[in-house]
């Protein structure tokens, strides 16, 4: 793939092209790219510039002071409970892409290998994407019904005398949040895995078959290395997601199960502090960068081609 | 010699899967089911059937008005995918220009970043240019953070598709214009109709945008949320059963209708 210098300005080069059918393409060029480089200009870049000006200044009482100092950023990263909330948020998140991989993974396998027909492929894929429809405030309190003291799980578990009292570590902690995490990210992840499984040849399958390959073989030495992009892609995808969610440690979660993201809302509202709340936002906002990144090298080398 | 089972169709791998697929439905089911519960909290122990939570659905004005807001703010946000993420998705992908890994970045970063930070960068800059909060300035935020959503969806079929098409209209004398409705278009037809319901399902479904951006006017995540947060019955459930089995319809019937084009476009 072409990469060209990002630190060029748009445009700088191409008034060289002399012929016609350059300067044609050079206006057909301007007419696609123009509005929406306008557009994410002026309300992507522009505001993170300003969240990025805001980082560096401080707060006296309720007034902001414009200022050039890396304070913010010092506390975002070293003063409790930031670096260990900004932690724990980066532990949910993998947590959340890795089980939904999991999750996700036989699911997957099944819907790109066990159904032969498109037309039952297609039937699945609609029901995989189906329960993403539902209110995803009303999943996560589902959750709730269901993890909860008196909770369709405890309850069940009571009946049949699993338990004698209901179990309490279900609900309100950490445990409660990856889950619901995951259940809510798990389509994402299987869309993804089934996209990438589907490109598999059959005849690869039949042929390490034929030269006698058991399927535990197959699985490992073809499945699973060609599945990785698809993995990665669906794990990048509920990274994210998991790190960046505020609902759902706020209604299954217990009072330290807070992440990042309810942080930021919290310094904004209740605690009036917009220029550290800005350093943690471009903190997070570095840190997708990064992290998109590191999605498209990792993608690249190992997208297989068949 | 008995052959063994095909690959792909082992027992396990099946049991699994159909594990897997119900639990993805088990909240869903308990949404479903507890929206007729009589006991007034969510929850245990089962009494009823009632329909009295959908009649408190139905006279609930602020929670229709929520729901005509969001179906507005959703389709502003599908609008502002199609307008900006089809002209950048050919840009990227028919054009070569400095900068354009630049750019092909920040469209995408909206995937990755939470809504909260695309929130309160965008809350920055309003309250900067003294823009006030309402139903407009959540359409501006969710719907430019998803825009990469349309914009891989339709890059993604332009390449599968390559230039050869559009190459042979050209020769054959087509305006640049004519090339972009008649053939360009009708091939990415079935990517854009997908790419806007997505954008759709998920304008109409964000919080973490809408609540920092949100003004008077509330959408409906905004309702639940705060239904939620004060005194959660199962009007909730009803009001969310009713949403999604709209939904749902609305889902099945729009890929039913683009099923056929999408195999044309396929072969």
């Amino acid at each position: 793939m072409k990469t060209t210098a990002a630190a060029r300005a748009p445009g700088t080069d191409l008034s060289s092209a002399g012929t016609d059918g350059r300067a044609l393409a050079r206006r057909r060029l301007v007419l696609w790219l123009a509005p929406p480089m306008l557009w994410f200009t002026a309300f992507m870049l522009v505001p993170y510039a300003i969240m990025f000006f805001y980082s560096l200044g401080s707060m006296d009482y309720v007034d902001f002071v414009p200022g050039f100092s890396p304070a913010n950023y010092v506390k975002a990263l070293t003063a409790e409970p930031y670096p260990d909330v900004l932690l724990k948020s980066t532990v949910n998140g993998l947590l959340t892409a890795l089980l939904s991989s999991v999750v996700a993974f036989p699911l997957a396998m099944w819907m790109a290998f066990g159904l032969a027909s498109p037309r039952r492929r297609a039937l699945v894929s609609i029901l995989v994407v189906l329960p993403w429809w539902a209110s995803y405030l009303v999943k996560v309190y589902a959750w709730k019904t269901i993890l909860g003291a008196e909770g369709v799980l405890n309850t069940a578990l009571m009946a049949i005398g699993l338990v004698d009292e209901p179990l309490s570590v279900l609900l309100y902690n950490r445990f409660a949040v990856v889950l619901t995490l995951t259940y809510i990210f798990t389509p994402f992840a299987v869309l993804s895995i089934y996209a990438q499984l589907e490109r598999i040849p059959r005849s690869l399958v039949e042929a390490a078959r034929n030269l006698g390959a058991t399927d535990g073989e197959i699985f490992r030495r073809i499945i699973l290395p060609i599945s990785v992009p698809g993995v990665l892609a669906g794990a990048v995808i509920t990274f994210s997601l998991g790190f960046g969610d505020f609902v759902t440690p706020s209604l299954v979660g217990g009072p330290d199960d807070l992440m990042i993201t309810n942080l930021v809302v919290n310094l904004l509202g209740v605690s009036m502090d917009r220029p550290l709340g800005s350093a943690i936002g471009v903190v997070v906002i570095a840190f997708s960068v990064l992290l998109l990144m590191a999605a498209n090298a990792a993608e690249r080398r190992t997208q297989v081609r068949f | 010699m008995q052959r063994p089972v095909e690959y792909g169709r082992q027992g396990w791998l099946r049991v699994s899967a159909l594990v897997v697929l119900g639990f993805l439905y088990v909240p869903i089911l308990t949404m479903v089911v507890f929206s007729f519960n009589e006991n007034p909290v969510i929850g245990l122990p089962l009494r009823g059937p009632t329909l009295d939570w959908y009649r408190a659905f139905i006279d609930n004005e602020d929670v229709l008005e929520s729901i005509v807001n969001g179906a507005m703010v959703a389709a502003g946000c599908v609008c502002l995918g199609v307008g900006f993420g089809l002209p950048a998705a050919i840009a990227l992908d028919r054009h070569e220009f400095p900068g354009k890994a630049f750019f092909r970045r920040v469209v995408l970063l909206p995937i990755v970043l939470p809504g909260v930070i695309t929130g309160v960068a965008l809350l920055n800059f309003l309250v900067l240019v003294s823009i006030p909060l309402s139903l407009w300035t959540i359409v501006l935020g969710v719907g430019t953070a998803l825009i990469c959503i349309t914009v891989t969806e339709v890059f993604a079929r332009l390449q599968q598709l390559g230039r050869s098409q559009e190459e042979a209209a050209e020769n054959l004398g087509a305006t640049p214009a004519e090339v972009f409705f008649r053939v360009t278009l009708p091939n990415i037809s079935t990517a854009l109709w997908g790419s806007a319901l997505i954008t759709y399902a998920i304008a109409f479904d964000e919080l973490a945008v809408t609540y920092l951006l949100t003004g008077r006017d509330n959408t409906l995540p905004m309702a639940l949320w705060s239904m939620l947060r004060r005194e959660a019955t199962p009007e909730i459930n009803a009001i969310a059963t009713t949403v999604f089995a709209a939904s749902a319809v609305v889902l099945v019937a729009g890929l039913w209708l683009s099923r056929g084009r999408g195999e044309q476009v396929q072969s």
